[in-house]
This record gives structure tokens, sequence and C-alpha cells, in this order.
């Protein structure tokens, strides 16, 4: 029989959770609001994935957490967030050298080798300029659902310039535009390209070597990531389930440390 | 009085100064005193409101518009302003309106709507200056999402907040993790007193590390919207550790100084003997466009 090993990541905007097995195939995974009590948000993570796997938290031979609120969980280990996204991607993309992880309250860009160890890394943290957060803003304001703007995004003939990065800043430009008459699509496009140029300032510091792989929420729209490639002159990968990353580094590095 | 004679002793001048969020007019006369002020909302339609502004401000001083003899308009819409005669930047606005009310200031901090501006003042004159438009935290912004977070008017805020001497610290320096991390402090039970005068704190930080960049001397005047609210004086005076003079209206310095801005002006006209012909072309465009636009 194998062995099992859970990952839970609890983020600013989604705690996630996932259970691999020995061979390192995913097994089951849950992705959930981070809500306002992680604890309680961790232990429904844990029930449910348990339940999606068929298994019993005896099953579960080492577990790992991650994230703002990661250290809730009662887990076995807790593990920083670079480090976890940095083994996620090299299980997916063994190709990857540079990560660029967009969540909702902040970026990162992280330089890894052949083995998944992180070489170097920038993070944005202090200000939510070049996070996920501006989709949300702009989606509420267009009155879309954020799953719509990537789409959207990609109509664009015109998309629309913005004198600020600051996102608070942006969310009146965004309505000056619209008062302007710019459409939406172009208003979407414009910012994405605010948040790809915000996010390739990370750069310094930190190479951006091929193949780069996009992970977190914001991969999840494809005009952001579009204008990524823009911005970065190359194509990256993106997985297909890229909020749940982060998770299953952790699982992957519990497996490692009960071997 | 330098260029007076008796050809200008019986004329008045304007300054009109369109904010993002205020617009503000006043209206001087020879010597260069304030006769009448008024200040309203900017609103979307820019050239709507300097007509009526300047109308106000007419009618509050009891002139008619062709008493004014220069108009100068300054502020982020200055361009906006049809009937004025010349745009000069708000910096040199108000550190002339800032001088005018207090001559012995080196040091002007004015914190708008959307922006914080740090001046050095010398005899008057604006020597240098720092202002920081890029981020909200910082300016009046972060007040206001700070108040609409807390569901709460911002002159109510200021008053809350100076019932404690125990501000929470709010560690976040974007306005946006603020938001999120005033709500995490409601929830942890935080009196709201604690966290309304750790908001000041937070800006007040932010405005006076801006200052520092260029050396704080005493006197220092606070001036703008952010000036009006008391919690926000008390949080300057700490952080800054220095007192600070506040003027009865904080908002007009600006329209102040491009009145007496405009002042010197037409003065500097009369003296190049160039000033009749400017006048009558000017008043003659200012007045169709107040008949069209506000009447």
């Amino acid at each position: 029989m194998s062995a099992y090993y859970l990952g839970i990541d609890i983020g600013s905007v989604g705690g996630k959770a996932i259970i691999i097995d020995d061979s390192r195939k995913i097994v089951a995974l849950s992705v959930v609001p981070s809500g306002t009590n992680y604890s309680t948000t961790a232990a429904g993570l844990k029930e449910d994935v348990l339940n999606k796997a068929g298994l019993k938290l005896a099953d579960i031979k080492d577990s790992s957490s991650t994230g703002t609120g990661g250290r809730n969980a009662k887990t076995d280990s807790y593990h920083g967030v670079i480090v976890c996204n940095a083994r996620g991607v090299n299980l997916l993309f063994p190709s990857a050298r540079t990560i660029v992880d967009i969540g909702g309250q902040g970026s990162q860009l992280i330089d890894i080798d052949e083995n998944g160890q992180v070489i170097n890394f920038n993070i944005s943290e202090i200000c939510a300029t070049g996070s996920a957060r501006l989709l949300q803003l702009v989606a509420r304001i267009l009155q879309l659902n954020i799953e719509d703007l990537g789409s959207l995004s990609l109509k664009s003939t015109h998309p629309s310039s913005f004198s600020t990065s600051c996102t608070v800043f942006l969310e009146t430009e965004v309505i000056t535009r619209i008062a302007q008459g710019d459409k939406p699509e172009d208003i979407v496009a414009g910012i994405h390209r605010s948040i790809a140029d915000k996010i390739s300032a990370l750069a310094r510091g930190v190479s951006i070597r091929p193949e780069v792989a996009v992970i977190g929420g914001g991969a999840l729209d494809i005009g952001l990531v579009r204008s990524i490639e823009e911005k970065l002159g190359q194509k990256v990968l993106v997985p297909q389930n890229p909020r749940i990353i982060a998770a299953l580094g952790a699982a992957l590095i519990a497996r490692n440390l009960s071997r | 009085m330098p260029g007076m004679d008796n050809q200008t002793s019986h004329l008045h001048f304007a300054g009109i100064d369109i904010g993002s969020t205020m617009s503000k007019a006043a209206v001087v006369d020879a010597e260069g005193r304030m006769l009448a002020y008024v200040v309203g909302q900017t609103g979307a339609e820019h050239r709507l409101r300097a007509n009526k502004l300047m109308e106000d401000t007419l009618h509050k001083a009891g002139l008619p518009l062709s008493d004014i003899a220069y108009i100068i308009s300054t502020g982020y819409g200055r361009v906006n302003v049809p009937f004025a005669d010349k745009q000069v930047t708000e910096l040199t606005c108000h550190a002339k309106g800032v001088a005018a009310l207090f001559p012995e200031v080196k040091t002007a901090i004015d914190i708008g709507g959307q922006d914080a501006k740090v001046l050095k003042i010398r005899n008057g004159r604006l020597v240098d200056f720092l202002t920081n438009d890029k981020c909200a935290a910082g300016t009046g912004r972060f007040l206001e999402v700070a108040a609409e977070t807390l569901g709460l008017e911002l002159n109510e805020m200021g008053r809350i907040s100076l019932q404690t001497d125990t501000p929470v610290k709010i560690n976040s320096l974007c306005t946006i993790f603020a938001q999120q991390e005033i709500i995490s402090r409601l929830s942890e039970g935080q009196p709201l007193p604690d966290i309304l005068a750790g908001v000041y704190i937070a800006i007040a930080t932010r405005v006076v590390k801006l200052a520092r960049q260029l050396k704080v001397e005493a006197p220092v005047v606070f001036t703008g919207g952010v000036a009006k609210n008391a919690g926000m004086v008390k949080a300057m005076e700490t952080v800054l550790g220095l007192p600070l003079l506040v003027p009865e209206e904080p908002l007009i310095t600006g329209c102040l100084g491009a009145a007496i801005l405009a002042r010197d002006e037409a003065f500097k006209l009369v003296q190049h003997g160039e000033y009749q012909a400017q006048r009558d072309k000017k008043l003659t465009e200012a007045r169709i466009d107040f008949g069209e636009k506000s009447r």
C-alpha cells in the first residue's frame, strides 16, 4: 500500500490542500476561500481533501503547510511559500528556471535550478501593485466576473494607458477611462499591461531565464499571461491548476522529509 | 507698493485653484488683502465648476467681473479655467499663499486629496520641494478609504481618534493592505479610537518621511484638506515632534497665492505699459464664457 502526503497552503485569498502518493502523483485536491479564521479553514480543507481521496488522517504519512495562514494548519512542518513554489514548479515543469507567482496580495519572481532549489528571489508585498488584487477591483468596477477578464482583454485593439501604478489611484483612473469612452476590453488590456510592467520590474536582481512558469491566481487570467509573455519577450508555461503549486510543493517536501 | 499708482489702486485680482477633490477661489485687493474666498467640490465638469466658483467668489466680494484686473489659475485642473490670464503651478502659488499668511514660514506641508507636498520656503519664496502623487498612502485618499471601510464621516473620524493616546500600530504601507489590516484590528476587538489614531499616525509617518528628505525647519505650516482634520494635526505633531501652524481655512493657500501672484503680474504689466490691452481682451472672453456656461 502506498504512503500519502498532505500539503496545505493558506494564502491571502485562497486555501488549498493537496494529497500526493509515494510516486508524487496528485490523488486529490481542494481549494476554498481563506476566510477569516485560518484554523477553521485548514481543518475544513483537510477534511475535504481526505474525503475526496477516500483516505483517513491516519493514512497520511507526513504533512506540511505554507502560506500566510499556513501556521494555523497543524501539520508536521511549515515551509516558506517560495521554497514550496520552487518544488511544485520543478515537479510539473523540470525545464522551468524562473517562476512568476501572481498572488492575491503580491507577486514573486523566483530563480530555480534544475533540482528545484531556489537560487534567488524578489517579492513585492509592501504594495498591492503588481498583484492579482487589481484584477478583482477592475472586475468589480466593470461589473464582470474575474474569470472573464482574460478572454475579454484578448479582444482589445487599443489598450488603455494609465498614468499611475498605485492600485488605489488606478481604480479612479479606470473610472475616468470609462467616462472617456474607453472600451472595457481596452481598459482590461491596459490593466494587464500595467501589472506585467510591475512584475517585470521585480526582475531587478533576479534574472529571467527560460523557461518561465507563471503560477498563482493571476495565471488563470489568459490576458495577463499574454501581457507577461509580451513584456518578457518569450512564451511562458502555465500549469493546468496554477493556484495549487505551493500546496503541491508543501506535499513534496513532506514526502521528502519522511523518506 | 511697487508698480502702484492711481491706475491700479482700485483694482482687484483673483486666484482659482482646481484641485483633484476640491476647488477654491479667492479675490484680493491692490494691497494683497483677501476680500473673499469660496471652496467647493471639483466634480467632473472642471469648466463649469471654475465659472460657478468665480461667480460665487465675486458675489461674496460684492464685485463685478469687470473689476478683476487679472486672474491666475492653478492646481491639477488649471488648464480648464477659460477665463484665466495665466496658469501657474500649484507649488509656486502655494508657497506664495502660505508666506502671505505666515511670513516667517520655513517649511510647508500640504496633504491634499490625492497627493502630498513638502515645500521649503525662504523669505516668502519657494526654494525646494518634494511631492508624492504616485502612491495613495500618505495622501487624503488613504483617509477616505479608511472612512469608507469604517462607515464614518471624515470629521467624525478625527474627533473619535482624539479620545485615545494609545494608537494601534498599522504596519501596512499600502492603502489596500491597510484597509484589510483595519478590518482585522476591528475583528480582534481593538477599540475604534485606537484604530483611527493608528490610521492617522500611519499617514503622518509616510508624509514626515517625505518631509525629512528635505530638512524640516520650524516654523512649519500644515495645509490642504487633510489639515482640517484635528486627528491628523495631532498625529503630524506627534510624528514630527514640532508644533504646526494651521491656517483658519487650510484649503485656500493655493488660490490665495494665485490671487497675490495675479496682482504682482498685473503690476508688472502696468510698469511695462502693456496692461490695458491685455485686460480688455481677457475680460471680453471671460464674459462670453460666463454667459454661455453658467447662466
